[in-house]
């Protein structure tokens, strides 16, 4: 991944990535038990995509139980003025 | 208020709690426009929930991050191209635009192994093509975006969840 140097912008070192691949194996559900820096960082870089497919994936799962649920509330009952009061 | 120069700022809780405020606006909007239903009505409604969620991301973050702009921008494109099917204002963000509805056009396409022109290839163009507004980035902003955008993501679907559950058990 470091490989490419970037074009024109001297500022951008190897230091600076590994913190931020860093940053990003604390925020990674799978990874951030071990700890260590011994994940590299294709495995990090990797991680990430299937842990950002699995959210988008999740809001997916998530938003069809929503609107299904909030399809199924009848209008006049009490539930639907328990969530009336509280979409206001 | 928190200080501009703070990289993450993103406090969680006080994230989570800004997302739930909008998430819940941004629903009550939505069931404004309730209708009778029937299947197509559903199929929309999970389009909108769907959609309000990623807005309420994208506007809870502003315009701080690379990709709550783009989400922000693919937005006000979509409601434009709905009435008048001509994209306008910024050039930069015009070729954006339309890569981005491309990507997500093509989402169920198998992957390919893709090159592109800067030499990138395997996870870090993947990861460009998850993650909105970060196609022409270099390598630290994308990593920077990539952690923040996650960060949100999970706040939402947490929230998602939280509401969920409160609406089952009513």
């Amino acid at each position: 991944m470091s490989s490419r140097r970037s074009r024109g912008t001297p500022r951008i070192t190897d230091e600076q990535i590994i913190e931020l691949v860093s940053k990003l194996q604390q925020l990674l559900p799978e990874l951030r038990n071990h700890r260590s820096n011994k994940a590299s960082a294709s495995k990090i870089l990797q991680e990430t995509c299937n842990y950002v497919r699995s959210l988008h994936k999740e809001v997916d799962d998530l938003s069809d139980r929503l609107s299904l649920l909030l399809s199924t509330i009848d209008d006049d009952s009490p539930q639907a003025s328990i969530i009336r009061s509280l979409l206001n | 208020m928190s200080p501009p120069q703070q990289p993450s700022s993103t406090n969680p809780n006080s994230l989570k709690i800004r997302l739930t405020h909008r998430f819940l606006h941004n629903l009550n909007n939505l069931n404004k426009k309730r209708s009778n239903l029937d299947n197509t009505q559903i199929h929309q409604r999970y389009n909108r929930v769907k959609l309000a969620a990623y807005a309420s991301m994208a506007h809870v973050v502003g315009s701080r991050r690379a990709w709550s702009r783009a989400i922000l921008w693919k937005i006000r494109n979509r409601k434009v191209s709905t009435r008048h099917k001509r994209v306008d204002h910024k050039p930069t963000n015009h070729h954006h635009a339309r890569s981005i509805k491309r990507r997500t056009t093509n989402h169920s396409n198998p992957k390919r192994e893709y090159v592109d022109p800067n030499g990138n290839s395997g996870q870090e163009v993947k990861l460009r093509k998850l993650v909105p507004g970060v196609e022409t980035m270099d390598a630290c902003g994308l990593l920077d975006e990539t952690a923040d955008y996650i960060k949100c993501l999970a706040t939402q679907v947490e929230v998602m969840r939280n509401l969920v559950d409160l609406f089952s058990t009513i």
